[in-house]
């Protein structure tokens, strides 16, 4: 059976979420890894595939092409700015996003930024929407600072999102998180979300469970994975169970299927 | 509680800031009772019964009675309003605007990707329209720049902040967004202060307004506010209130009485 607890966003209810979460975890074998190998090479591509969460959460329905924009850009740089932010304690969070966004523009001067990436997209824009940027930027790193500080357990900021290839299936699967809190044998992840959480928010928090289990070295799962959306006061979270991982990895590989259907339906 | 200050202050900002000293303690257990109450109370106004669409109350549902018409409520006048949010949200973050307000506001409304039905009728505004709201808006961002203040960097300004809440098993829904929250909920006293703009004078609406985003703040985040201003670009008037459980109770019941306006059976 399937785990979801539903919950006020306080900084009690996100204590208790942390500090209850259970502290045996599941673990993925390397028959798990085959098994979801073999399924991914079974639906056929003739393109990389990138799945997540979202993609899952939208049944596999494509969004458009990919643009930047402020609202794109904020969760990046507003998680390296609270990075810095915890890092150097006299700096504000203002300062932390323009330090940021500073070190984005000299991978540019210096030829390390590739066409298309975020800091081609920051060097290429006017002084008006670069204060939106920043304004983003400190919106979101200031709801992932408050959440940080509601805890009573050592945390950090996610250093990256967990990314995971998918042997020999042109597949690769990627895992938002944004802090990990709790002891480094058992932690849990934190994901921040705008807006309010929808009917498939829970499949989309198992999905991320179990990415974040397939990159662990050992396969080990977090113990629970808690999803905050600030905006609507709620937190979800699902347990590090196996069976929590089968639903997440079946939601994975049926995205995939629906994301080709759609596709044959395009090219008929 | 309205406070009455010995002397007026520079700015808004500092207006915003209030005495320190005079702070109240953090009040985190209200929120559950004014949840209460509101579920109550739309129980009473809808009883049982499901519709297909959930009735959305937002901040303008409150600011204007249904049976009267507000100009600026108006495609321009919204769009209006939209522009100098946006000079807001740059201001608050140290960016100059004043010298090209309007393109820089227009600039960012682009990026921003929201309000595209807005930013049609700005396309379809011929020369004279457009030079009319670009005087405009530049008016208001020099009152808006004049009378603000900087807002100081540390206070982490949250702009443009997006609140949803779902009532009554989400046949109810209440959005909101505040153009600048500032302060921490962190801490034993309480700091948080919601600022609203707004290129209308000040009226009755705008009160219900303020009592509004208190009490959505409140359900959103179990904490209740430090105070909620409105500022007027067209006036160059400021309100602030501190928010207490009254304040809240009667925003409470002016909610009620939007639901049972939009869609209540009785």
């Amino acid at each position: 059976m399937t785990t979801l607890l539903h919950r006020r966003y306080t900084a009690s209810s996100l204590r208790a979420l942390v500090n209850d979460a259970p502290r045996e975890r599941a673990t993925l074998t390397d028959d798990h890894r085959r098994s979801l190998t073999a399924r991914f090479r079974a639906v056929a591509s003739s393109e990389h595939r990138r799945l997540d969460a979202w993609l899952v959460e939208r049944a596999g329905q494509p969004s458009g092409p990919f643009n930047w924009s402020p609202v794109t850009a904020r969760r990046l740089i507003g998680n390296a700015a609270s990075r810095r932010s915890v890092a150097r304690t006299d700096l504000s969070l203002g300062a932390a996003v323009d330090d940021e966004i500073n070190d984005q523009l000299l991978r540019v001067t210096s030829g390390y930024a590739r066409g298309g990436s975020l800091a081609y997209w920051l060097s290429g824009i006017s002084g008006p929407v670069r204060g939106l940027v920043v304004a983003e930027a400190i919106n979101w790193a200031s709801s992932t600072l408050e959440a940080a500080r509601h805890l009573d357990v050592a945390w950090t900021v996610a250093p990256s999102d967990a990314y995971y290839d998918v042997a020999a299936a042109r597949t690769t699967l990627r895992g938002r998180r944004d802090l990990i809190v709790g002891p480094p044998d058992a932690p849990a992840i934190v994901r921040l979300r705008s807006g309010a959480p929808g009917k498939s928010a829970g499949p989309g928090l198992r999905v991320d469970l179990t990415i974040e289990a397939l990159t662990n070295p050992e396969g080990r799962a977090p113990s629970r994975i808690i999803g905050l959306w600030p905006d609507a006061g709620v937190s979800l979270a699902v347990d590090g169970t196996m069976d929590d991982l089968r639903a997440g990895a079946r939601d994975l590989v049926r995205t995939a299927v629906a994301q080709r259907r759609q596709r044959m339906v395009l090219a008929a | 509680m309205t406070t009455t200050t010995a002397r007026s202050p520079h700015s808004v900002v500092e207006a915003l800031r209030g005495e320190r000293a005079a702070r109240p303690r953090v009040d985190t257990t209200s929120a559950a009772g004014l949840r209460g109450e509101l579920e109550d109370g739309l129980f009473q106004v809808l009883g049982t019964i499901t519709k297909s669409e959930p009735i959305t109350v937002r901040a303008s549902s409150l600011r204007q009675a249904h049976h009267t018409t507000d100009l600026a409520l108006s495609r321009t006048g919204l769009l209006r309003g939209m522009l100098v949010s946006q000079l807001l949200r740059l201001m608050s973050v140290g960016v100059v605007v004043v010298e090209h307000a309007f393109n820089d506001a227009v600039d960012t409304l682009r990026c921003e990707g929201r309000s595209l039905d807005l930013l049609e009728h700005l396309g379809q505004l011929d020369n004279e329209e457009r030079a009319r709201l670009a005087t405009d808006v530049t008016a208001h961002a020099v009152t808006l720049s004049r009378s603000m203040g900087d807002v100081p960097r540390h206070w982490s300004p949250r702009t443009a902040v997006p609140a949803t809440q779902r009532l009554s098993g989400g046949r109810v829904v209440l959005r909101d967004v505040v153009d600048l929250v500032i302060g921490s909920s962190g801490g034993d006293v309480a700091s948080i202060v919601l600022f609203d703009l707004t290129t209308s004078p000040l009226g009755e609406g705008a009160e219900r307004v303020l009592r509004y985003h208190a009490l959505v703040h409140t359900l959103k985040t179990s904490i209740v506010p430090l105070r909620s201003a409105m500022f007027s670009t067209a006036t160059g008037e400021l309100w602030t209130r501190d928010v207490d459980f009254e304040m809240l109770m009667r925003s409470v019941h002016e909610v009620l009485g939007v639901v049972e306006e939009l869609g209540g059976v009785a």
